[in-house]
C-alpha cells in the first residue's frame, strides 16, 4: 500500500512538471515590441488559418515593432463569449473579429472604442468612407463608426441547371420574382406515384439563424425589421406577417419546400445531392458549391416582390478599450493594412466572402477571378438592394425572440400572424430600457 | 405454472424487450457515426450495403487540426485533475467523516453548496483568478477549477461513513496512526467508488468545453474538444463524414477503456449507488 502510494506521488508529479513546461511556452517576443492580441473566429488548423497566419506574418514583417498575436476563437459565438470573459476579467484582446451585429451588446458592455477618434489624416478619412454603405449600416450608430467590415456575406440564390432543363425550364434563367418562384418550383418538384418527393423546388433553410435567411423575405417585401438606433422592432408590421405567409406557403400551400424546420448545416448537401433545386444560402458557400457541385449551377440574387433585396452578414473588426495610445495607433493600422483595397480582393477569392470595398473590384486579381467565375460578382451587384442584418440592443434576446416566432410558424404550431404579434411584444419587452 | 409466476414471465420479457428497444436508440447515433465516417461522402445520408469503404475520412480529419498535440493536452488535463482530485478529496472526505473540530459542518455545508453551482457561472471570476496567478493559457489553468471537487468530497464522504468503526478501532490499536488508518482501511474499501469516480471525472474533463476555450489561447494547451471546434464553422457548410471521423477518433480512447474495463465499471457503479 506505501509503495502504491509512492508511485502515486510520482505520477503525480510528473503529470505537473509535464504541464508546467507546455504552459511555460509563450511568445518570445522582445520588450520594447507592441503585442497585440487579435481574436478570430475560426478553429486552428483549417486552411482559413493558414490565410490569417500569412496575412499576419506580412503585416510584422513591414511593421517590425508590432506583434500580432493571432487567437483563433472557435464560433462567433465562442469567440464573443471569450473576448467579454476577457474583458471582464481585465484582459481584453486588443483586436477582435465578431459579427457585426455584435455591435450594440459590445456598445453596451463598454468593450469596445469607435474609430473615429482615430482618423487624423485625410487619408484615414477617405479609408474609413472606402467601403461598401451596405455593410457600414451595421457598422454605425449614433453618428459613430464602431467596426470595419472584414468577411461579410450576403444570402444568394444558388440553381442547379441540369434540374431546370430536366423539368422544361431555360437552364440560364433563376427565377426572378416571388411568383416565378413558385411557379418554376411547382415544376422543379418531382413526386412519384405515392406522392413522396425525390426533389423539391427549393429550400429557405430555417435553423441557427432563421431571422437572416428571413431578412431576405422581407427586404423583398420592402419593410425593415428595426430602426438604426436599435431601439425598436417592427416585427408585426403587415409586411412582415405577409413575407412570413410567404415562406409557410411555400412548403404548406405550394408544396415545394419541405415542410417544418430546414437545417441550415446541411442545405448545401441537399443541393449537391439534388435533393433540392434551389437553394438560399450565404456567399460564405460560394466556394464550398464550386467545389463540390457536380453539376453546372447558377448564382441569382434573391428574387424581388415590392423591392429587392438581402441583408448583409459576417464579421466586423473591432478594438476593444484599455490599451495604451500606442498600443491603438498599432492596432488601428493592423486593421487598415488588413482592409486594402488588395488585401480585400485576395481575402474576397480564398474565401468567398465579399471584397468589402468598391476599388477591392477593380483590382487586376479580382477581375480576373469574375471573368473566369462571375457567379462571384452577383453578391456584390446584389449590395446596393442590401440592408442591415437584425440588429439591436441586447441582440441575442431580442433575435431568439424572432427566430423563435419563426420557426413556431414554420413548423404550424402558430400562424404567421400570431407569431409575429408575439415576437414583437416580447422583443418591446426586451428593449423597453433602451427607449 | 401459477398465475403470479406467468405475470412475472410476462413482465420480465417486457422489461427485456424494454432494454433491447433503449439499448437500440442509445446505440443508433454511434452506428450512425461508424457509417458516415468509413464511407464516402456521397453514402452518409445514403445507406446501400454495397457502399464502398474508405479511410479518407479519417485521414481528412486527422490532418484539419493538430490532434496529436491535442491528445497529449487532453490525455494530461485529464490525469493531471483526476490525481489532484483523488489526493484532495480522500483527505477532505475523511476529515469531514471521521474528525471532528470545530465549524466542520459549517465547512462541510459549504462544500454542499459548491454542488448546487454551475460552474460556467463562475468563468469570468476564475478566469481573473487565473490572470492573478500568471496561469492563463496554461493546462494547469484549465483543471484547476475542477480539483477540488465538492462531488468527489460528497461521495467519498458518505463511503468513508459506511465503513464499520470497528475496523478503524482495530487498525488504532495495532499502532497505526490516522493517515495509516486511512490508507489501509478506508481507501481499499472504497476501492469501487474511486473507479467509478474517476470514470465520471475523466469523460467529464475529456468532454469539457467551454472553459478549456476561453482560458486558453494557443495549440500547445488547448484540448481535443476546442480542437474538434474546426468542423463547425457552418458558415460552409457541414461534412457529415469527416465530422463523424473526428468524433469517432476523439472519442475513441474513452470508448476502448469503457470496453475493455467494462465489468469492472459496471460493478462499480452498482457497488457505489451511482447509476
Amino acid at each position: 500500500m506505501f509503495c502504491t502510494k509512492v508511485k502515486w506521488l510520482a505520477a503525480i508529479a510528473a503529470v505537473a512538471l509535464v504541464a508546467l513546461a507546455t504552459g511555460i511556452m509563450t511568445s518570445a517576443a522582445t520588450a520594447k515590441d507592441i503585442v497585440l492580441s487579435f481574436y478570430y473566429p475560426v478553429a486552428v488548423g483549417g486552411p482559413i488559418t493558414k490565410i490569417i497566419d500569412g496575412y499576419v506574418a506580412d503585416f510584422e514583417k513591414e511593421n517590425p515593432g508590432i506583434k500580432i498575436n493571432a487567437i483563433y476563437a472557435g464560433t462567433y459565438q465562442d469567440t464573443l463569449t471569450k473576448a467579454l470573459t476577457a474583458f471582464k476579467s481585465g484582459e481584453p484582446p486588443d483586436i477582435a473579429v465578431l459579427l457585426s451585429t455584435d455591435m450594440f451588446t459590445l456598445i453596451d458592455e463598454d468593450a469596445i472604442t469607435p474609430f473615429d477618434d482615430l482618423l487624423k489624416t485625410d487619408a484615414d478619412k477617405t479609408w474609413a468612407k472606402s467601403f461598401f454603405p451596405a455593410f457600414m449600416e451595421n457598422s454605425q450608430t449614433g453618428g459613430k463608426t464602431w467596426g470595419i467590415p472584414f468577411q461579410r456575406s450576403t444570402i444568394v440564390m444558388f440553381w442547379n441547371k441540369d434540374a431546370f432543363k430536366d423539368a422544361g425550364l431555360d437552364p440560364d434563367k433563376a427565377p426572378d420574382t416571388w411568383d416565378e418562384l413558385v411557379a418554376d418550383g411547382g415544376k422543379l418538384t418531382k413526386r412519384d406515384a405515392s406522392g413522396n418527393v425525390s426533389q423539391w423546388g427549393i429550400e429557405i433553410p430555417s435553423t441557427g439563424f432563421p431571422y437572416w435567411l428571413f431578412q431576405g423575405l422581407t427586404t423583398a417585401d420592402d419593410v425593415r425589421l428595426m430602426n438604426q438606433a436599435g431601439t425598436t422592432t417592427y416585427f408585426d408590421k403587415p409586411g412582415v406577417v405577409q413575407a412570413l405567409q410567404y415562406w409557410v406557403d411555400l412548403s404548406r400551400k405550394y408544396k415545394i419546400q419541405p415542410e417544418g424546420t430546414i437545417e441550415w448545416g446541411t442545405t448545401p448537401k441537399d443541393f449537391f445531392e439534388r435533393k433540392t433545386a434551389i437553394m438560399w444560402t450565404s456567399t460564405g458557400n460560394l466556394t464550398n458549391v464550386r467545389a463540390n457541385a457536380k453539376f453546372p449551377f447558377g448564382v441569382a440574387m434573391l428574387p424581388a416582390h415590392q423591392g429587392r433585396g438581402s441583408p448583409t452578414g459576417g464579421g466586423n473588426f473591432y478594438l476593444f478599450k484599455k490599451m495604451a495610445n500606442e498600443e491603438r495607433d498599432a492596432a488601428f493600422k493592423f486593421v487598415k493594412w488588413m482592409t486594402t483595397p488588395e488585401r480585400a480582393a485576395d481575402w474576397g477569392i480564398a474565401t468567398g466572402y465579399v471584397a468589402v470595398r468598391p476599388d477591392a473590384w477593380d483590382t487586376s486579381k479580382m477581375k480576373k477571378y469574375v471573368a473566369d467565375f462571375p457567379a462571384a460578382a452577383v453578391a456584390r451587384d446584389q449590395l446596393k438592394y442590401a440592408v442591415a442584418e437584425l440588429s439591436t440592443h441586447d441582440n441575442q434576446r431580442v433575435t431568439k425572440a424572432l427566430n423563435d416566432g419563426l420557426q413556431a410558424a414554420l413548423t404550424g404550431t402558430k400562424t404567421p400572424q400570431q407569431a409575429m404579434t408575439d415576437a414583437q411584444q416580447e422583443a418591446a419587452r426586451i428593449l423597453k430600457p433602451y427607449q | 405454472m401459477s398465475a403470479t409466476e406467468k405475470v412475472s414471465r410476462g413482465s420480465e420479457a417486457l422489461e427485456i424487450a424494454g432494454a433491447w428497444l433503449l439499448a437500440l436508440i442509445w446505440i443508433l447515433p454511434l452506428a450512425y457515426a461508424v457509417w458516415a465516417a468509413i464511407h464516402p461522402s456521397e453514402y452518409s445520408a445514403h445507406f446501400a450495403p454495397d457502399a464502398p469503404l474508405t479511410p479518407q475520412n479519417f485521414i481528412k480529419a486527422w490532418n484539419a487540426a493538430p490532434f496529436a498535440w491535442y491528445f497529449l493536452n487532453t490525455f494530461i488535463l485529464v490525469t493531471m485533475i483526476l490525481a489532484a482530485q483523488l489526493v484532495l478529496c480522500t483527505l477532505a472526505a475523511y476529515a469531514f467523516a471521521r474528525f471532528s473540530f470545530a465549524g466542520r459542518d459549517v465547512a462541510f455545508i459549504l462544500v454542499l453548496l459548491q454542488l448546487m453551482i454551475m460552474p460556467d457561472v463562475l468563468i469570468v471570476e476564475n478566469y481573473r483568478t487565473m490572470t492573478a496567478l500568471g496561469l492563463v493559457d496554461t493546462i494547469p489553468a484549465i483543471g484547476l477549477p475542477y480539483m477540488a471537487s465538492a462531488f468527489g468530497i460528497f461521495l467519498l464522504r458518505q463511503t468513508f461513513k459506511t465503513v464499520p468503526r470497528e475496523l478503524d478501532e482495530a487498525a488504532r490499536v495495532e499502532g497505526a496512526g490516522p493517515l495509516q488508518v486511512l490508507l489501509k482501511v478506508y481507501v481499499p474499501l472504497a476501492k469501487p467508488v474511486y473507479i467509478a469516480y474517476g470514470l465520471v471525472s475523466v469523460s467529464y474533463h475529456w468532454n469539457n468545453f467551454l472553459w478549456p476555450l476561453i482560458i486558453t489561447n494557443s495549440v500547445s494547451t488547448r484540448p481535443l474538444t476546442v480542437g474538434l471546434q474546426i468542423f463547425a464553422s457552418a458558415d460552409q457548410g457541414i461534412d457529415w463524414s469527416v465530422i463523424t471521423a473526428a468524433t469517432l477518433m476523439t472519442s475513441a480512447p474513452l470508448l476502448l477503456a469503457f470496453l475493455l474495463f467494462q465489468r469492472q465499471f459496471v460493478q462499480s457503479f452498482m457497488r457505489a449507488g451511482i447509476r
